[in-house]
């Protein structure tokens, strides 16, 4: 499930700049961490950033899914093949800076899409925007961000009614991988045609709605923001900065 | 009265197209007009209203010759598909049709205002706190109009927006326009619907082929559109017999009133329109 999941968690009530920064943080943190047991620790916050959205068990199986063919690869590529000194696992014979080096990557890429996946999970689009807007940041900038955000979700809905359509008129998805990928075609190209046409109608709608024009936009509805939350922010920076600061003290001694 | 817009020998083809959508089109639309522009699929009609309203060539893209005048200060248009006319940002109907207003930078209050009375103009003022995403054509389709009305636009541009509507909402929508336009808004109607549409025009212009074939009072012009719709019907070849009487109006004046004196004449209302003008 990836996309914005209704909810009244701590996550969702809090000023999207502020989750957002959150999944920033886990983002650059990541690559300030060079070991498994810091890297991983990172997943946990992830996790618990997760769960603290209401949004664990979703994240969490998302997350799996879209990095377990990262983990194989980095597995085969740094574990198998890697070299230095070998450990036996069983019948297998792996490299032990390998392993580590796979786990490192691994986690980075875990905790970054877990991160995001919760914010995408429980930042509001509509809230985000009004965010955007009462701090007078271009209509574009604003619409660019906000539309990446919905895009997938959108997707899969015009997706599923494509693929109803194409049932209808006989289309089986089932059967051999070669039949899977021939049903593909009727699928993507209504998908990515049909999608073209509509962003070219949607763009003349809101442009006579004055969305190109808007110098300065009236925010309805802005989302509170508290000096916590601020202080919330302005630390996760702080604390990246510090990591990345550390990582090179370490590097250069 | 000053032209809202006016176009003088306008010609307008699309990117990569072999021949122009539009063709040496001339038209002024006043203020309270509401005018119905007609014609088969494929005429020009959608593109007579991307071009008045400024969006073709600017966003369309294409190629524009001839004069257009937009005194306009704000121009609306609805599509027929209402989903692609939402923002996708917006939680709620209301928020939906305050974009517009908002986009203007109108204090708060008056942005929520405009769109609290343009859901009521369009008698959806109850959908005001549902989500956009849920609801159906017919429903959305009138938020998509109360979003264009929000604007308060000097003109607007009506692409068969009963599409997505029921009978008695399409009845209720084309029921709205005169009043609309009594307000000073001018209103550009295309829309295969010339049964209903016909009832609340105040002028008719028919396009063939990006042409303006007609235009004149719609109860003159619109009988020669249905002459033409059952001579295509038919097979016949361009150009259809509504253009025998007109060419000979033009022409040869004695012989097209001696073409009418005749028996066999066309049924009344097929002639050329003696109030309008008939190219």
């Amino acid at each position: 499930m990836i996309g914005y999941v209704e909810g009244r968690s701590p996550l969702h009530r809090a000023h999207p700049y502020t989750t957002l920064t959150l999944a920033g943080a886990v983002l650059f943190a990541a690559f300030a961490m060079t070991e498994p047991f810091t890297v991983w620790l990172l997943v946990l916050a992830g996790a618990a950033l997760a769960a603290t959205g209401g949004v664990l068990r979703s994240s969490a199986r998302t997350a799996l899914i879209l990095s377990l063919p990262i983990w194989v690869l980095l597995f085969v590529l740094h574990g198998l093949l890697g070299g230095g000194a070998r450990v036996a696992a069983g019948p297998l014979s792996l490299s032990a800076t390998g392993v580590a080096r796979a786990l490192v990557l691994g986690g980075r890429v875990t905790a970054i899409v877990l991160s995001f996946l919760t914010a995408l999970a429980t930042t509001s689009p509509h809230r985000l925007v009004e965010a955007m807007t009462a701090r007078g940041v271009p209509f574009g900038r604003t619409f660019l961000l906000a539309s990446t955000l919905t895009v997938l979700p959108r997707m899969r809905e015009r997706a599923t009614r494509i693929l109803e359509a194409q049932q209808c008129r006989g289309l089986r998805l089932g059967g051999s991988v070669a039949a899977r990928v021939r049903a593909l075609g009727p699928l993507a190209l209504p998908l990515i045609l049909g999608a073209l046409a509509e962003v070219d109608e949607q763009v003349l709608a809101l442009d006579v709605r004055g969305a190109a024009a808007a110098d300065r936009r009236t925010a309805l509805d802005p989302p509170a923001d508290t000096a916590v939350q601020r202080m919330v922010r302005w630390s996760l920076l702080v604390l990246v900065a510090a990591a990345y600061a550390w990582k090179f003290i370490r590097m250069r001694g | 009265m000053t032209a809202l817009v006016s176009l003088a020998g306008v010609t307008f083809t699309y990117a990569g197209a072999a021949r122009p959508a539009l063709s040496g089109v001339s038209l002024d639309v006043t203020a309270g007009e509401i005018v119905l522009v007609g014609g088969a699929a494929g005429a020009g009609a959608s593109t007579l209203l991307l071009v008045a309203t400024g969006l073709a060539p600017r966003l369309v893209g294409g190629r524009l010759t001839g004069a257009r005048t937009v005194a306009a200060r704000r121009c609306g248009i609805v599509f027929a598909r209402p989903w692609t006319q939402l923002t996708g940002l917006c939680s709620t109907v209301l928020d939906e049709v305050a974009f517009g207003p908002a986009s203007a930078g109108a204090p708060r209050d008056e942005v929520l205002a405009a769109a609290s009375r343009a859901l009521d103009r369009l008698g959806v003022a109850h959908l005001a706190r549902r989500d956009p995403a849920h609801l159906s054509g017919g429903e959305l389709q009138r938020v998509v109009v109360a979003a264009a009305l929000a604007l308060d636009p000097d003109l607007l541009a009506l692409d068969d927006p009963a599409a997505e509507l029921d009978p008695a909402a399409a009845d209720a929508l084309y029921a709205m326009l005169p009043s609309l336009a009594a307000t000073g808004t001018a209103i550009l109607l295309a829309t295969p619907d010339v049964r209903r549409a016909a009832g609340v025009a105040t002028r008719a212009i028919v396009l063939e082929r990006g042409a303006v074939v007609a235009d004149g009072r719609p109860a003159a012009v619109l009988p020669v559109t249905e002459v033409g719709a059952l001579a295509r019907a038919a097979g016949c070849p361009v150009p259809y017999p509504y253009d025998v009487p007109a060419l000979l109006a033009r022409v040869a004046p004695d012989a097209s009133r001696r073409a009418h004196d005749t028996s066999d004449a066309p049924p009344a209302g097929s002639g050329p329109d003696t109030s309008g003008t008939i190219r």
